[in-house]
């Protein structure tokens, strides 16, 4: 396998187009990381394109708005996982020397459906029943409170951080700060969970451009490396699984420090999958960044904010950035590559050489996640 | 156009009725239980996710269970009736169930609490079709 590295990223400001459709809302994010590599069109070998609920063929109608036709495009949905999976199968195939030169794109737009909870497949058991994800993560949080020291306070500082970078990111869809105070008044969701401990709905593109680590030097600039690629699956389980600890990250942060010769420790930032304020603290803990049970101490301390010891989601994360589902993964990369680049202005996580990104998917009983996949990337 | 209880009735169908009605009124879940392995699911299916064996028969499970963890739910789609509490419930097969917890405060249940499977209205579909599922309520303790 060869080494892979990312020569251009590029996205569009998350929020709500309602008026646009999927390929106007992702040309210009795809234009901004071809732009951005220095990759001539012409080099690009294959297209692969995440999208959740974005219909067939996604990839073809936003490429052919920039002339990019005529060579394999790869349409991949794995719910918020969308995206990051096209990136893992885009770096399997240049890794394997089948291409040299691709673009990876994630984009969603959430507003077709005119808002509310994400639409989930109704074939399933739980969905059926009811189950909508705040719920699901509420309980999450309800039996994580029970078990460890964790209050509400806890939740709202989350969110109130996540704020706090999305201020300095143009491309976050809630860049207004907020309180303590403001999170636990907002409107309840599913308790203990309100709006503000929820990510926003919306839509959004992001793009990247990665080739063979070889070929990075021909087409100048600094290429970020990608220094581990893992996916998984959840697993079934119909009996009593523990939902504090999202066992999926757990194995998948495992496997991945192992493939990558590091661990968390040596992580500079992460970007992480808060859809939902309680989600961001369990994966403190999955990720290794803390023991078991001390999420809530971190994020009192200030350990994950920019300044902190650990730095999850400068960019806003979910929560203030936004989730347009099947743009997230990449969403997450373009953030690493500006944070690795030195290129985050307010928000910069100084001296980042590695930075992390983990996406999950959920939606299907029995599963602590559908999928989950964590990338290493260092300068 | 949503039609859930349509939804639900297809879902509970997937192998077979998931909920069965006893003589003195009472209801008992259906799961399935594989004779090659032992594992045990809820709901049925008609085959064992854990040997693939297609040698399952169905097994009724207890009357109650214990609450592992749940939610008042604010914000659902349509046609269900908000807020409504959902949960997990441990039951003694071994199994996690979701369920709707029906006819308490949400501020008057607790973690590990015993309830009981019933059957119940959950909502009702715009033409006012009622939406009826299985759902628990709290085992009320003797003093």
């Amino acid at each position: 396998m060869r080494d892979v590295a990312i020569l251009g990223a590029g996205m569009v400001p998350f929020g709500k187009y309602p008026e646009k459709t999927l390929a106007e809302i992702a040309w210009p994010a795809v234009k901004a990381a071809i732009e951005d590599s220095n990759v001539p069109k012409k080099d690009i070998q294959a297209a692969y394109c995440g999208t959740a609920l974005g219909g067939m063929m996604a990839g073809q109608r936003i490429l052919k708005t920039l002339g990019i036709t005529g060579l394999p495009i790869m349409n991949i949905e794995n719910a918020c996982s969308s995206s990051s999976t096209a990136f893992r199968e885009a770096w399997i195939a240049v890794a394997a020397g089948v291409y040299d030169a691709v673009v990876v794109i994630g984009v969603e737009k959430l507003t077709k459906f005119g808002g509310g909870t994400l639409p989930l497949e109704k074939e399933d058991f739980e969905v059926a029943h009811g189950l909508v994800m705040p719920a699901l993560y509420a309980m999450r949080a309800q039996r994580y409170m029970h078990e460890f020291d964790l209050t509400e306070d806890h939740l709202a500082k989350v969110s109130v951080k996540a704020r706090e970078h999305g201020q300095h990111n143009p491309d976050a869809q809630m860049r207004e700060l907020t309180s303590i105070e403001a999170v636990k008044e907002s409107r309840p969701v599913a308790d203990p969970l309100r709006l503000f401990h929820c990510c926003p709905s919306g839509d959004g593109a992001a793009a990247v451009v990665i080739c063979a680590a070889e070929n990075a030097a021909k087409f100048g600039g600094e290429p970020i490396r990608v220094i581990g690629s893992e996916i998984n699956s959840g697993k079934y389980m119909t009996g009593f699984r523990d939902m504090t600890s999202p066992e999926i990250t757990v194995r998948g942060a495992a496997q991945l420090y192992e493939e990558a010769g590091i661990g968390p420790e040596d992580v500079d930032l992460a970007e992480v999958h808060d859809a939902f304020a309680i989600a961001e603290l369990l994966y403190y803990e999955a990720l290794g960044f803390c023991p078991r049970g001390e999420a809530g101490r971190m994020i009192d301390e200030g350990e994950t904010s920019v300044g902190g010891r650990i730095p999850v989601n400068p960019s806003g994360g979910l929560l203030a950035k936004g989730h347009p589902i099947g743009a997230t993964g990449v969403a997450q990369i373009v953030e690493v590559v500006r944070q690795l680049r030195g290129q985050c202005g307010n928000r910069q996580v100084e001296g980042a050489r590695v930075g992390l990104t983990h996406c999950t998917g959920g939606g299907v009983s029995g599963f602590d996640h559908g999928v989950c996949s964590i990338h290493l990337f260092a300068r | 156009m949503t039609d859930t209880a349509e939804e639900l009735k297809q879902a509970l169908n997937i192998a077979g009725d998931a909920l069965a009605e006893k003589p003195d009124g009472t209801v008992r879940l259906i799961g399935t239980e594989c004779a090659d392995c032992g594992h045990r699911v809820f709901p049925p299916t008609p085959v064992c996710p854990e040997c693939m064996s297609e040698n399952v028969s169905r097994i009724e499970l207890s009357e109650t269970g214990t609450l592992y963890s749940w939610s008042a739910v604010r914000i659902a789609p349509r046609d269900w009736k908000t807020p409504f509490i959902a949960g997990y419930v441990d039951m003694p097969e071994g199994v996690r169930v979701f369920a709707h917890m029906v006819d308490i405060d949400p501020e008057a249940l607790s973690f590990d609490m015993n309830v009981r499977v019933c059957k119940s209205e959950l909502g009702a579909e715009s033409d006012g079709t009622p939406i009826e599922s299985y759902s628990f309520v709290p085992v009320e303790e003797k003093s």
